[in-house]
């Protein structure tokens, strides 16, 4: 276990007061009753989405997602010069992704050194971002994406691809097309999207069959899907319904994102003026 | 993963070949190669298995543990997964070369169990709150030759299969706490109840076809591939696409659909070869690593 040596840590066997908390008998997720936050089950409902590009001054190009309480900000570097030469680099660019979440953005502290599930988001997001850069016209070079997750309310990776994109397009890199992400949580019968940390995280009393969450990147018109992941268990069926559910989410928010670049590039290139 | 390299004659010959359900070594679209199971390889382990598909080898030991329960679940216990990519493999994985495929491979793992069926994790469970049993299951890579998760799953359901967890008495000593005592007889043990264990369907995308099973030459000759995790009764516990291109919507229901398919038809053989060298007992004879 790597120990972190800059910090002056707390007691290693400190723990979470939640974890002492009476749990009020009913805070069980009925499948059936409304949501927390009052969007609707089993529809394409959501979460009004707050984008902005251009934030760091340093990074070629950076952009700052909130959705509901979920808060992610990105930056790209590149394209530069790679270190190690080997043959591939010859031929296209290479792309590093790094997500990492700060220790104060879920519930339970987590710590900053990378645990194994921020090497997997990682991954995961290098993944959906790979198909849509144009590498072959950035050869010798490396691009560099980092997110940073300030608050994880819920679907985190979903608005980490669509975040990076957003950040990649503001920095100029060129795109087959922007990258959006979207994620269902399945409990039953029922689903939500875009769901919350604690829609996420809820174990239904009901050992139910088909409960598991499942997260979509897609190339909206490319009609390409560039990531997919999904745990639980869910049958087959659900999980191409919940597949068709995510691309019609991305669908929603595809406009938003879009307004969101236009303005940008506005901003930073006013059109001439007309006289 | 360990890449060959394939000139462009060579991904066209494959590509068209593909394209009319014939492989380059005979195989239609959905076949397996010839696949070897071996289990209780290794004595110092509770369970162990190996399995040779193709050229891809696979050794998988089982060590149960007495731990402390996690705190949001006092009631389960649970299991830890490791892969170790060894140098034996290819010399890619020299050092910590095979690190980021370990890590990726594991993290896999730990998705493809994470529901309440796979594995009954109550009965692993010794007192609640203070003591639980941990699988610890690790998982060694001898070769490597393509389809490593298929590989290691159906090694991962044997090794679980195989595995003799001794029982344990708990009784309360002089002054109030508990004490663990293990049964004398070392036959006296716990066995799991595998049925519900998921094995993993690597499909992977060659032109407008997927091949399950595939070597490493149409690995390289593909873009993107879909790990499919499913079990007997055909749900699927974890999807993953992998790979650096990107794929249609309609080509993922197929591979969905596909993997189902091919995913429920391998638990039956596996549980019955399983059942089938379980009651040989002491008269199988041992094939070990130079079979």
């Amino acid at each position: 276990m790597p120990t972190d040596t800059k910090r002056v840590r707390g007691p290693e066997l400190s723990q979470n007061p939640g974890l002492f908390a009476c749990k009020p008998a009913g805070v069980v997720h009925a499948t059936h009753g409304p949501r927390a936050d009052g969007r609707q089950r089993d529809q394409v409902d959501v979460r009004p989405v707050f984008v902005r590009c251009g934030l760091v001054s340093q990074a070629k190009g950076s952009a700052y997602i909130e959705a509901g309480n979920t808060k992610l900000m990105c930056c790209v570097y590149g394209p530069r010069e790679t270190e190690r030469k080997d043959e591939t680099d010859m031929k296209c660019g290479r792309l590093t992704t790094d997500m990492r979440f700060a220790p104060f953005s879920c519930p339970e502290r987590g710590s900053w050194i990378q645990g194994s599930q921020d090497k997997d988001f990682s991954l995961m997001l290098h993944e959906s971002l790979q198909p849509a850069l144009c590498l072959h016209k950035y050869p010798r070079s490396q691009i560099e994406v980092n997110v940073m997750v300030l608050e994880n309310s819920g679907s985190v990776l979903a608005h980490a691809v669509t975040c990076a994109s957003l950040a990649l397009a503001d920095a100029g890199i060129e795109m087959y097309d922007l990258v959006l992400g979207c994620s269902i949580r399945q409990d039953g019968a029922s689903y939500v999207v875009d769901p919350s940390y604690v829609e996420e995280n809820s174990c239904s009393s009901v050992s139910g069959e088909n409960q598991g969450g499942l997260t979509v990147a897609f190339l909206p018109s490319l009609n390409q899907i560039s990531g997919l992941q999904s745990d639980g268990e869910m049958a087959e069926e659900t999980l191409t319904a919940g597949v068709r559910t995510c691309i019609e989410g991305c669908y929603k928010l595809y406009p938003v994102i879009q307004q969101a670049l236009a303005k940008a590039v506005r901003r930073a290139a006013p059109p001439p003026s007309e006289s | 993963m360990a890449a060959v390299q394939v000139s462009e004659a060579e991904k066209v010959y494959i590509l068209h070949g593909i394209r009319d359900d014939l492989r380059v070594d005979g195989r239609g679209c959905e076949d397996y190669r010839h696949m070897e199971i071996e289990t209780d390889v290794v004595s110092n382990t509770d369970g162990s298995a190996k399995v040779t598909l193709g050229h891809t080898a696979v050794l998988v030991g089982i060590k149960a543990e007495i731990g402390k329960p996690r705190p949001m679940v006092p009631d389960e216990g649970y299991l830890e997964f490791f892969v170790d990519c060894s140098a034996n493999a290819t010399p890619e994985f020299e050092g910590r070369g095979g690190e980021e495929l370990g890590t990726e491979l594991s993290n896999t793992l730990y998705k493809v169990f994470n529901n309440k069926h796979s594995v009954d994790l109550k009965s692993l469970c010794i007192s609640t709150g203070e003591h639980c049993w941990v699988l610890y299951v690790d998982v060694l890579l001898l070769q490597c030759d393509g389809n490593l998760y298929d590989a290691i799953s159906v090694a991962i359901k044997a090794a679980l299969f195989n595995t003799k967890i001794p029982r344990v008495h708990i009784s309360a000593d002089d002054e109030g706490g508990k004490e663990i005592e293990l049964s004398d007889d070392p036959y006296d043990c716990m066995r799991l109840n595998v049925e519900n264990v998921p094995c993993i369907v690597t499909l992977c995308k060659v032109g407008h076809r997927h091949v399950v099973d595939a070597t490493l030459q149409e690995k390289a000759c593909s873009v993107a591939s879909l790990i499919i995790s499913v079990t007997h009764k055909g749900m699927v516990t974890c999807t993953r696409k992998v790979g650096g291109g990107s794929l249609d919507p309609e080509s993922i229901f197929e591979m969905t659909e596909a993997g189902k398919r091919v995913g429920k038809a391998l638990h039956a053989p596996l549980m019955k070869l399983l059942q089938q060298e379980e009651s040989l007992g002491k008269k199988h004879q041992k094939v070990g690593f130079l079979g």
